[in-house]
C-alpha cells in the first residue's frame, strides 16, 4: 500500500512523534507506516483518516 | 506517548522481579543440592523444579505483553522476534539432535534450550529494531 501520510503530516508541521502522540501509537509505528513497511489495521487506518479529516482512500491507495 | 508505552513498562515491571526471583531460587536450590541438604524423593524433585517456575512465569509475561500491547505495530514486532527466536532455537536443537544420533558430539542438556532461545530472541529483537527504526 502507498500512503500520503508524510505529506499530510508535513502540511500540518507535525513531527513523526507529534503524529504518534495524536494516534496513541509509537513513533516507530508512524515511521513504519510512512515508509510502507507496515500497513495499519482497519481501526488504525480509520483513526488516521479521522485525524486528517479525509476518507481512507484519499490517504491510502493500492500499489 | 506514555499511553503508548504503558504495556511495555508493565512488561518490564513484571520481568525484572521475576528474574530476581529466579536468581534467588537458583542460588538457594544450588546451595541445598551442593551441600547435600536437599532431601531425596518427591520433595527433592519439587525443590529441583523450583527455579523453573519463574522461567515459566517469564514465558507467561512475554505472552501477556502480546495481549496487552495496544500498539499493533510494536505487537507485530514483538511476535516476529519471538517467532524468529523460537525458529532459530528449534533449528539449532533439531540439528544438534541429529548430530547426537549420528556422530559423537556431546549431548546438549535441555537446560540450555531456554537461555539459547533468549539469546536468539534478543538477536532477533535487535535486528527488527534496526530494520524498523
Amino acid at each position: 500500500m502507498k500512503n500520503r501520510l508524510r505529506v499530510l503530516r508535513a502540511e500540518r508541521g507535525w513531527s513523526q512523534a507529534d503524529l504518534a502522540g495524536r494516534l496513541e501509537v509509537s513513533r516507530q509505528s508512524v515511521n513504519a507506516i510512512e515508509t510502507g513497511k507496515y500497513d495499519p489495521s482497519l481501526p488504525l487506518a480509520f483513526k488516521i483518516a479521522r485525524l486528517f479529516g479525509a476518507p481512507i482512500e484519499q490517504i491510502f491507495s493500492q500499489d | 506517548m506514555s499511553a503508548a508505552k504503558a504495556a511495555y513498562r508493565r512488561y518490564l515491571w513484571r520481568f525484572f522481579p521475576t528474574m530476581l526471583a529466579y536468581v534467588v531460587l537458583v542460588l538457594g536450590v544450588s546451595w541445598l543440592f551442593d551441600n547435600r541438604q536437599a532431601p531425596d524423593g518427591p520433595i527433592g524433585y519439587a525443590l529441583a523444579i523450583l527455579p523453573a517456575l519463574p522461567i515459566i512465569g517469564v514465558i507467561v509475561i512475554m505472552g501477556l505483553y502480546v495481549v496487552e500491547e495496544k500498539d499493533e505495530f510494536m505487537r507485530m514486532r514483538h511476535v516476529m522476534a519471538l517467532l524468529i527466536g523460537m525458529g532459530l532455537m528449534l533449528s539449532v536443537t533439531v540439528a544438534w539432535g541429529f548430530l547426537e544420533i549420528y556422530t559423537h558430539v556431546p549431548p546438549l542438556s535441555a537446560f540450555w534450550i531456554f537461555p539459547g532461545f533468549c539469546v536468539a530472541w534478543g538477536f532477533a529483537s535487535g535486528v527488527l529494531a534496526m530494520a524498523y527504526r
